[in-house]
């Protein structure tokens, strides 16, 4: 079992991307490579390897599930756990989103001193 | 001690702080622009409207994401509500004019509030008070009825440095007090408009306080009636209006400082090692630093260096008394002003007279109840304190006068060979300072020096010692600490104190400062020290001054 080291973190708002990336680099301790788009993911998640995708759902352009349709044709990048994270949760939602293939589902707004052991949690969901 | 501070800039709060920073001056840009796409909503034909809605409504889809993680809780849950508002006529397709102008207000509303701030926090992060200090910063809450008064007694605590609101009335602060404690509490004793006077409000929400708020009192009235009622509130300051604000802020400074004081530090010379031990607990469970001598010979070496605030003296000693020894202490003049407290069996209150004659200030008498001795040594040390730092501080600034920060220096610099640590030494002056006095008056140059000062307190460490070395010059030493760390540390105060808006007469102004560093050397000494610091100075002040220059390091066989 591999272990949590390496995020790719897809969003297009530059302030919760930099959030983000300290939230996780600093608290988590994870390596992150952020995107601003499903095509940047896409062109550099295989150089990057990512154990784990962080994917903002609302995206200019490709959103995230087609982004992550995308992601599932990759070779390697097909097993990569994902989770989504959106402003919107109306009951049945995450139901949805988990349907797509995502592990689970982050709300924003998030507590940056907490996103870490959030997506640590789903991530043992998976392991565990 | 927390030498950490300032030498690791970015930590993870400090980040954080900044990414809320930037996002707040990006809500200052977003936040028009929605308010004007309302505005064009209100506008435009129904079909036009069908097509602007889907785009706003992901607009303020994403600030209902971002606002909330930045701690615009408010802000995110509204626009989360119209966000949802939006969503809804996109799926009916048909609005009413009525709730479409409520919703556009609501937009716009969304602007102005952000601006003026609608939680404490957003307040921090928007970064309103005149002077960003961040966390540490000390809130101020003020109860004036006349708003001229508040409004100018908050502006110059907000050029000082902290963070103040002005209250009108009493169900005004209330609110406040419900969201937020202040770190302090400004009450006027006489509300025009209110049932009870400010004394009575303040007692009582003292009362309901688990830990009394630090209180100070303004009023018209100086009969002694109106201060036992306010001493009984709680009060630590008195000011008869109209206030001289710099004083009040001196004296909130004052209520700060006792309040993070350092442990008071207590020698006890006694024999008994025992009983020493015993009184050593007490003090500490007291939260005092205790050391224990039972050698009289060797007071000198101990009073150097463990630099007590009260000495404890067994009366009974063998071959050197107690009040001998107290004695030759008060011989030196180093000592002269440290109290002493016997320690002693003795109730003969003639022989305790006859000690006291001699030397020495206070006999406490064996057995002594903890209580007892806790508080007997404790207002000796806070009396000595207090003495000291008025001999030894500058009464403009509280910071230490010229000879004792060049000691300091010296001792700094004594300390950082012995370890073999950098220590670094700052000469700091105030840009073009003549012509402040000149333009604003005395008063408002001694406001610009105070705030300087007030700032460097904040932003440097405990650690650091800092003092006012002439008029408009401060000198500082920062031990443990190179000189490219210092010259960033200073250059962070620099630019923060070319932020800060004075206000006097002539209307606002700002001032700049020029600052030198040097670092030590393996040969360094302290007065080569300062007067490359002094050069490095100099040269700030010809390459344009608002600066901060290094010194170059010294040549061998310099």
């Amino acid at each position: 079992m591999s272990e949590l080291k390496r995020i790719l973190h897809v969003e297009d708002d530059p302030s919760i991307q930099a959030v983000a990336k300290v939230a996780l680099e600093a608290v988590g301790g994870f390596q992150v490579l952020s995107c601003a788009s499903g095509q940047e993911a896409l062109d550099q998640v295989q150089g990057f390897a990512p154990d784990f995708i962080l994917l903002d759902v609302m995206m200019p352009g490709m959103d995230g599930p087609q982004t992550l349709e995308k992601l599932r044709e990759l070779v390697d990048i097909g097993e990569v756990p994902v989770a989504f994270m959106t402003a919107k949760v109306q009951p049945g939602e995450v139901a949805h989103y988990r349907s797509l293939g995502a592990l689970d589902v982050i709300v924003k707004p998030f507590d940056p001193m907490q996103l870490a052991e959030q997506i640590r949690q789903i991530w043992s969901q998976r392991h565990g | 001690m927390d030498k950490q501070d300032n030498t690791i800039p970015q930590t993870l709060q400090q980040h954080l702080r900044q990414l809320g920073q930037q996002f707040s001056e990006r809500l200052r840009q977003e936040l028009p622009e929605l308010a004007q796409q309302g505005e064009r909503l209100l506008q435009s034909s129904e079909g036009q409207r069908q097509q602007l809605l889907p785009a706003l409504r992901d607009q303020l889809h994403r600030l209902a994401g971002t606002a909330g993680t930045f701690g615009f809780t408010q802000l995110g849950q509204q626009a989360r509500e119209l966000e949802q508002q939006a969503e809804r006529w996109l799926d009916q397709q048909q609005r009413q004019q009525q709730d479409l102008e409520t919703f556009v207000a609501a937009l716009q509303q969304l602007g102005a509030e952000s601006d003026g701030g609608s939680s404490q926090s957003e307040q921090q992060r928007t970064g309103r008070p005149v002077v960003r200090t961040e966390g540490d910063t000390r809130l101020i809450y003020i109860l004036e009825d006349e708003i001229a008064v508040g409004e100018n007694m908050r502006l110059t605590l907000s050029n000082f440095g902290y963070r103040a609101e002005h209250f009108r009335t009493t169900s005004d602060l209330d609110a406040a007090l419900q969201q937020q404690l202040p770190d302090a509490l400004i009450v006027d004793v006489n509300l025009a408009d209110e049932d009870c006077s400010g004394l009575d409000y303040a007692a009582s929400l003292q009362q309901r306080l688990e830990v009394p708020l630090p209180l100070l009192v303004l009023t018209h009235q100086h009969d002694f009636a109106t201060q036992l009622q306010a001493v009984r509130a709680g009060a630590l300051g008195f000011f008869a209006k109209p206030v001289d604000i710099p004083q009040l802020e001196s004296r909130l400074e004052r209520c700060f400082a006792q309040q993070s004081g350092e442990p008071y530090r207590v020698l006890i010379v006694d024999d008994d090692r025992d009983l020493a031990s015993r009184y050593s607990l007490v003090l500490r469970d007291a939260g005092m630093l205790v050391e224990i001598l039972q050698d009289p010979a060797q007071i000198f070496d101990h009073l150097r260096d463990f630099n007590p605030e009260v000495v404890l003296l067994d009366v009974n000693m063998p071959y050197c008394t107690g009040p001998e020894l107290a004695q030759i202490i008060h011989c030196n003049d180093d000592w002269l002003r440290i109290p002493i407290i016997y320690l002693s069996a003795e109730t003969d209150i003639a022989k305790q007279m006859n000690a006291l004659i001699k030397a020495g200030d206070d006999f406490v008498t064996k057995p002594i109840s903890d209580n007892a001795l806790v508080a007997a040594v404790f207002s000796r040390a806070q009396r000595a304190r207090l003495l000291s730092d008025a001999l030894s501080r500058d009464s403009l600034t509280g910071l230490l006068k010229h000879g004792d920060i060049k000691e300091q220096v010296a001792i700094e610099l004594e300390r950082a060979l012995r370890t073999g640590d950098r220590a670094s030494v700052v000469m700091l002056d105030i840009d073009h300072f003549k012509r402040v006095n000149d333009e604003h008056g005395h008063a408002a140059g001694d406001n610009v020096i105070r705030a300087l000062a007030n700032l460097l307190r904040q932003r440097l460490r405990r650690v650091d010692s800092l003092g006012r070395y002439g008029g408009e010059e401060f000198l500082a030493v920062l031990p443990d600490c190179t000189p490219q760390q210092a010259k960033q540390i200073i250059d962070e105060i620099r630019e923060r104190f070319a932020e800060l808006r004075f206000i006097a007469d002539g209307g606002e102004f700002s001032c700049t400062l020029s600052a030198g560093v040097a670092g030590t050397d393996v040969h360094s000494q302290a007065e080569q020290l300062r007067e490359r610091a002094d050069k490095a100075l100099y040269a700030a002040k010809h390459g344009g001054r608002n600066q901060v220059r290094v010194a170059a390091s010294q040549e061998h066989g310099d």
